[in-house]
């Protein structure tokens, strides 16, 4: 690359890079370049500063330094303080059912497992070394809620729905068999599983009939472990909380993003049929509130039901809440589908892949990438939304929140519990969209990304 | 700078004495149409395996089309496109075929942007040719160093110039060892420093006896490599002729009037 050299002239000599001048470096630096640059920029920093300080210096009298911590009811509260502090003791009682609704106090520690198995079923995802993190992401959206509705529900589980449980139990161990085993060994399950029974120079077919039968054992221990363990059946009419909140949202979430994908890659199906059904789906559920589809779901979904056939109140409202951020999410997906070149497209077609094949591994990432923010924003508007679950007569976070003002005991008391779940609702989201700016940051492969 | 010519000279010679007979293309009475449009009409050409050939021609006349039509990018409404024995028509099969055998590299590079260098290339082999991992990395790095950008691998494409974007597009349609290359102006979006490597890539690879068809304006390039020169107007092969005789003597003033212009600047 330096044959020019061989055609003579005079010699280019780079300078050296000098350090940055010392003022536009560290935290003084970038006050005064960002701060005070300005008089008007310092006035106008001056004039926020001491907004910000109000506000918060309200806030925190209202909420911490006037507030009372111990009282047996709001009377109490109120000969106290008055109205200058909160009133803490009453949302303090209520936190149970606040967070669990009206799940039996002796039980609660199931939702918790619940949650917790989820919670365990996603850590290999964040393990630098793991591998299989498609599969172990896939798993805890279509295996882990077999799990969890057991925990949750509990009674008596048939015969497939303990099949689904012990399936669910068998991925549990599998995810956590893989991601020791790669972290450590950096081997597959399969290889493995395949090496431990010396059978790892077998034909392909062979192996491949040996992985067949591990799964089957694993499955049918399981089966047999499950049916073994019986928890105590909690009708979905107890469920109720926070804990309600996150069961409605978590599955309208995990629904939404597949169901959504499908519906956006059928708008643009070149099948008439399937074009038009999904067109006329998207727009129906985009066109009416989730207030009125959550309204019809409950009260006319059971008149076009055969007299006998009771649908669960809670399942209805699941199915509202699915259908609804389906049709929304489709159209986030179009959004994504149309920023892709045609290029892709063509260059995909030209090496012979497929169109599945096309759709997943060259469309779908970028398409989803460049739309993070906008599904982050559904996600977190979902999460919201299914406050309106409480019209219909569900006992979720804030129609719990609003009960404990109608105790007796803490009449009137609802600025406080509303400020909890405010709390709450405030950390939730705000967790979901950083994690999204992470992620973003993560997948950033452009000219200014990663490495 | 004559020294390299005269290289190029000899490998092109070596090259066009062991040329086959085989005919790998055959495109008899190709038409086509966009809507109302008559973009391709009554197209008749022959293209035998080893041979390198610059299509050319004012923008719009069809040139991206033709080639488009070969590995079916395009649809053609009437007429025979016979690649290495397969016909090209409405059967998937032929076409998964065809496009298995035929490399593809675009003006715009189109490479996956979410995808590694590496794994640009290796994503056709493994799962269309459904190679393992580790010999189609294999594959690929091998590639890669033939077109001189190994220690990219690593990295994203926009991370790379675009010469260097062009030459991962050049490996990664390699990577399926195809039969043919084509090229729709692989130069026209680079900077002229990076115009020359990409060409460089590409005279290498007719070295090897690659059968390319390259939609190119880069004269200099249809001259060094060249087996034979087509020059299009309005969705019609105008003249075709080896480069000596095309930029030496044209027949038809339409093609005189082309080259006036394109090689005034
Ligand atoms: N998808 C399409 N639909 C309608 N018309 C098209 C389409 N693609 C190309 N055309 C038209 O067909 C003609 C030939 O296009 P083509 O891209 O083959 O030209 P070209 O010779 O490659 O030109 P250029 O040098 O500008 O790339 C042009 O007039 C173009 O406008
Ligand atoms: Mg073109």
């Amino acid at each position: 690359m330096s044959d020019y050299r061989a055609l003579g002239g005079v010699p280019f000599m780079p300078k050296p890079a000098r350090p940055a001048p010392a003022n536009t470096t560290g935290v003084v630096g970038w006050m005064r370049q960002n701060l005070f640059s300005s008089p008007s920029n310092a006035l106008l920093t001056l004039v926020g500063a001491y907004i910000a300080y109000v506000t918060i210096m309200a806030i925190l009298n209202w909420a911490v330094f006037n507030a009372v911590f111990e009282a047996e009811s709001r009377r109490e509260c109120l000969d106290l303080v008055g109205r200058a502090g909160a009133c803490w003791p009453g949302v303090v009682a209520w936190s149970r059912q606040i967070m669990y609704g009206l799940y039996p106090a002796d039980q609660i520690w199931r939702i918790n497992m619940g949650f917790l198995t989820l919670i365990l079923w996603v850590v290999p995802l964040w393990l630098p070394r793991v591998q299989s993190k498609v599969a172990i992401g896939l798993t805890a959206v279509l295996v882990y809620p077999f799990l969890a509705s057991y925990w949750f529900l509990g009674g008596q589980a048939g015969f497939v729905w303990s099949v689904l449980i012990a399936a669910s139990i068998a991925c549990f161990v599998w995810v956590w068999a893989t991601a020791l085993l790669e972290s450590f060994t950096g081997a597959t399950f399969g290889r493995f599983v395949l090496t431990l029974l010396g059978v790892q120079h077998r034909s392909e077919q062979d192996q491949r009939r040996v992985l067949r039968a591990v799964a089957a054992a694993m499955l049918l221990v399981a089966y047999v472990a499950v049916s073994f363990w019986t928890l105590p059946f909690v009708p979905t009419t107890r469920w109720g909380g926070f804990f309600l909140t996150l069961v409605i949202s978590g599955i309208g979430i995990a629904f939404s993003l597949p169901s959504g994908i499908l519906l956006a890659l059928g708008r643009r199906c070149d099948m008439p049929v399937i074009r038009i059904a999904c067109v006329l789906f998207i727009e129906l559920f985009r066109s009416v509130p989730l207030i009125t589809i959550l309204f019809m779901f409950n009260t006319m979904l059971p008149l076009f039901l055969p007299v006998g056939v009771e649908v669960n109140q809670l399942l209805r409202a699941i199915v509202a809440v699915c259908l609804f951020a389906a049709a929304y999410m489709a159209e986030v997906i179009r959004g994504g589908l149309q920023a892709i070149p045609r290029g892709q497209y063509e260059a995909a077609s030209a090496m012979g892949l497929g169109f599945w094949q096309t759709t997943v591994l060259i469309i779908m990432p970028q398409a989803l990438k460049i739309m993070i923010p906008t599904i982050v924003g559904n996600f977190i508007g979902l999460f919201k939304d299914t406050t309106l679950v409480s019209i219909i007569g569900l006992f979720d976070v804030l129609n719990m929140a609003r009960a404990v003002g109608e105790d007796t005991r803490w009449l009137g008391l609802f600025i406080e519990p509303f400020f909890a779940v405010t709390v709450l609702y405030f950390i939730c989201c705000f967790a979901m969209s950083q994690y999204s700016i992470n992620l973003e940051r993560k997948l950033d492969t452009g000219p200014g990304g990663r490495r | 700078m004559s020294e390299i010519t005269e290289l190029e000279e000899a490998a092109r010679e070596a090259v066009a004495s062991t040329r086959s007979t085989t005919r790998i293309i055959e495109i008899s009475k190709l038409n086509k149409w966009f809507g109302q449009f008559h973009v391709l009409k009554d197209i008749d050409l022959t293209v035998y395996q080893g041979e390198r050939i610059v299509v050319c021609g004012p923008s719009g006349s069809g040139k991206s089309t033709l080639i488009r039509c070969i590995n079916h990018l395009e649809e053609h409404q009437e007429g025979d496109v016979i690649v290495d024995g397969t016909p090209l028509n409405n059967n998937v099969k032929n076409i998964d075929a065809i496009r298995s055998e035929v490399g593809m590299v675009f003006q715009q590079f189109n490479l996956f942007p979410h995808l590694t260098v590496l794994e640009n290339c290796t994503l056709a082999p493994i799962y269309v040719k459904k190679m393992p991992k580790a010999e189609a990395e294999a594959l690929a790095m091998s590639l890669l160093e033939r077109v001189r950008i190994p220690e990219q691998a690593k990295k994203y494409p926009l991370q790379l110039s675009g010469g260097q974007q062009q030459r991962v597009a050049i490996a990664r349609a390699l990577c399926m060892k195809p039969k043919i290359m084509l090229f729709d102006e692989p130069t026209s979006a680079l900077d002229p420093e990076m115009i020359k490597e990409v060409l460089d890539a590409m005279v290498e690879l007719a070295k090897e006896g690659m059968t390319m068809l390259v939609v190119t304006h880069e004269m200099g390039f249809a001259r060094r490599v060249a087996d034979r020169v087509i020059f299009m107007d309005q969705g019609e092969i105008v003249e075709q002729a080896p480069p000596e005789v095309f930029f030496g003597a044209p027949k038809f003033d339409r093609t005189k009037l082309f080259l006036s212009q394109i090689l005034a600047h």
